[in-house]
């Protein structure tokens, strides 16, 4: 016999802990089932789209590093290829390898706090430890290069902002021997606990056709067994020059995206390394044009670059009309399309699950709401 | 079972290894020589360029420049001031100067206040802001600020 009882409107958020910023759920409860979730978001809007079109080109790049605040360094990548696209300009070598550098390091930082927090959320509060401990060596080399810890503003149209101090790259070097010795032991420390087993497989499974109807893109889709990443099938800047693996999981749960995401960091690693021997000793670092940051004028056109971001692919549309200023910038941010998902994959699923489900999305509110 | 020891297995083993904790108030972060902390401003430098005006985003920067008493041709600097309210600390403003006038210390703490208006930092506060940071040791030479060579 089942009791029927009344539905009931829950509200998770916006200052819900496990959202990592601003967004509330709305949840019709029956009893315990989820029977419909809306989310809704803008809580943090700053209008960054329209904020582009007052602004000088240059002048959007610290704008670009509070979208996705834990991976800025691909925004600011994504925003400079597009104008760059716009003005057909050549980057120099040294500076597409300051590029991956600084952009791989990055993804490791972003992956490490993801997983310090999902386990957070789903209740282990050690790995939370270990992960901020690893992502300040991440944060103090870029720190070093770029003079700031999170909101980096090191790219410019037509390359990078500074060079590499001297011995950044060994120092780098020295880091991923520390790193790889250091996630190594995420894996004995969490993936193999049977409590975390039991408390992320076959939770918030979502099937291939799902995917790619929600248009998902990152850790998300691959661990649904969606072969895609930028990197590898559109490669841009220069990843077509390192030899590194998509790491792909079939099962959709929670469980198959994490695992997805601690390959990925071993990726990253093996990535830092190739551009570290790889890097040509000297070199310019910026397109001699690109210097002067308030001449930048692209010609009128419209172009759109895509890049892999930690959190799924990142977009940027930029259409000039030969003026200083752009006339339209458009974001793709991977976390709004991805946390889309959230209305169709609760319905069915049990309170207690929202937070592990939620928290294996890996949205950034920043970007949700840009 | 086994696995979940093993977690604690990890955990022990740390009691033997070195503490990664800084204890903040007390003990400090020495922050890089390119950390984009809170401005300095030397006046001396200062041509009236009106560049870091323009190149701000926020527009938290204001200036007023008069002519020189010595040299009419030549401008100097009258008021400067810096509303920290906006300043996002993009660095876009020392990256213009193109004579090093305006800078960024290491410092980056000691900002917060009450009230709003003690945000609004003038000429004076900007120029003694040397307290932190890398410019304390090479203050006593002529290149006080050599932040040119990191460019």
């Amino acid at each position: 016999m089942s009791i029927n009882t009344e539905e009931m409107i829950l509200n998770m958020g916006p200052q819900h802990p496990s959202t990592h910023g601003v967004f509330r759920l709305k949840l019709h409860v029956n009893g315990e089932t989820i029977t419909k979730a809306e989310p809704v978001m803008g809580y943090l809007h700053r209008g960054s789209e329209k904020l582009a079109e007052g602004f000088i080109y240059t002048q959007f790049i610290p704008y670009t590093d509070r979208l996705d605040y834990m991976n800025a360094m691909t925004n600011n990548y994504i925003y400079c290829a597009g104008v760059e696209k716009l003005l057909d300009w050549e980057i120099p070598e040294r500076a597409e390898y300051l590029r991956i550098i600084t952009m791989e390091l990055n993804r490791i930082a972003s992956h490490q706090l993801w997983w310090g927090t999902y386990l957070l959320d789903i209740g282990a509060l050690s790995p939370f430890l270990y992960a901020l401990r690893d992502r300040e060596t991440v944060l103090d080399r870029l720190n070093e290069i770029s003079g700031a810890r999170m909101t980096f503003n090191y790219m410019r149209i037509g390359g990078v902002k500074w060079d590499a101090p001297d011995g950044w790259i060994e120092k780098v070097k020295e880091s991923v021997k520390v790193l790889r010795e250091n996630i190594a032991e995420y894996d004995e420390l969490v993936t193999g606990n049977e409590i975390f087993q039991a408390r992320t497989m076959n939770v918030g499974t979502l099937t291939k056709e799902q995917v790619i109807n929600w248009g998902l893109s990152g850790p998300i889709a691959r661990g649904s067994g969606v072969d895609i990443d930028i990197r590898k099938t559109e490669p841009y800047s220069i990843y077509d020059r390192f030899d590194f693996e998509v790491p792909v999981e079939t099962k959709g749960d929670a469980y198959a995206r994490y695992k997805v995401r601690i390959a990925e960091l071993h990726q990253s690693l093996n990535i830092i390394e190739q551009a570290c021997e790889q890097i040509p000793a000297e070199g310019d670092i910026i397109h001699k044009k690109g210097a002067r940051i308030m001449m930048i004028k692209p010609p009128a056109a419209e172009a759109y670059t895509r890049a892999e971001a930690s959190k799924g692919e990142i977009g940027v549309y930029v259409v000039s009309n030969g003026k200083t200023k752009p006339y339209r910038v458009k974001l793709r941010r991977p976390s709004f399309v991805n946390v889309s998902i959230l209305q169709d994959m609760l319905v069915g699923e049990s309170i207690q699950n929202v937070v592990a489900i939620f928290g294996s999305l890996d949205v950034v509110l920043g970007e949700v709401d840009a | 079972m086994f696995r979940l020891l093993k977690g604690f297995g990890i955990t022990l083993n740390y009691f033997r290894k070195r503490k990664v904790t800084i204890q903040y108030p007390e003990e400090k972060v020495a922050m890089p020589e390119r950390f984009r902390g809170i401005h300095r401003f030397f006046p001396d430098k200062c041509i009236v360029c009106d560049l870091c005006v323009k190149v701000c985003p926020t527009d938290v920067i204001t200036l007023t420049g008069k002519k020189s008493e010595e040299n009419p041709k030549k401008k100097i600097i009258d008021t400067y001031n810096i509303d920290f309210q906006g300043c996002i600390l993009c660095d876009f403003c020392t990256e213009v100067c193109p004579t090093d006038a305006i800078v960024m210390t290491a410092r980056f703490e000691n900002l917060s206040s009450y009230n709003r208006s003690t945000h609004f930092k003038d000429m004076e506060w900007l120029t003694n802001n040397h307290a932190y940071g890398y410019y304390e040791e090479s203050e006593a030479g002529p290149e006080a600020g050599s932040r040119g060579e990191v460019k």
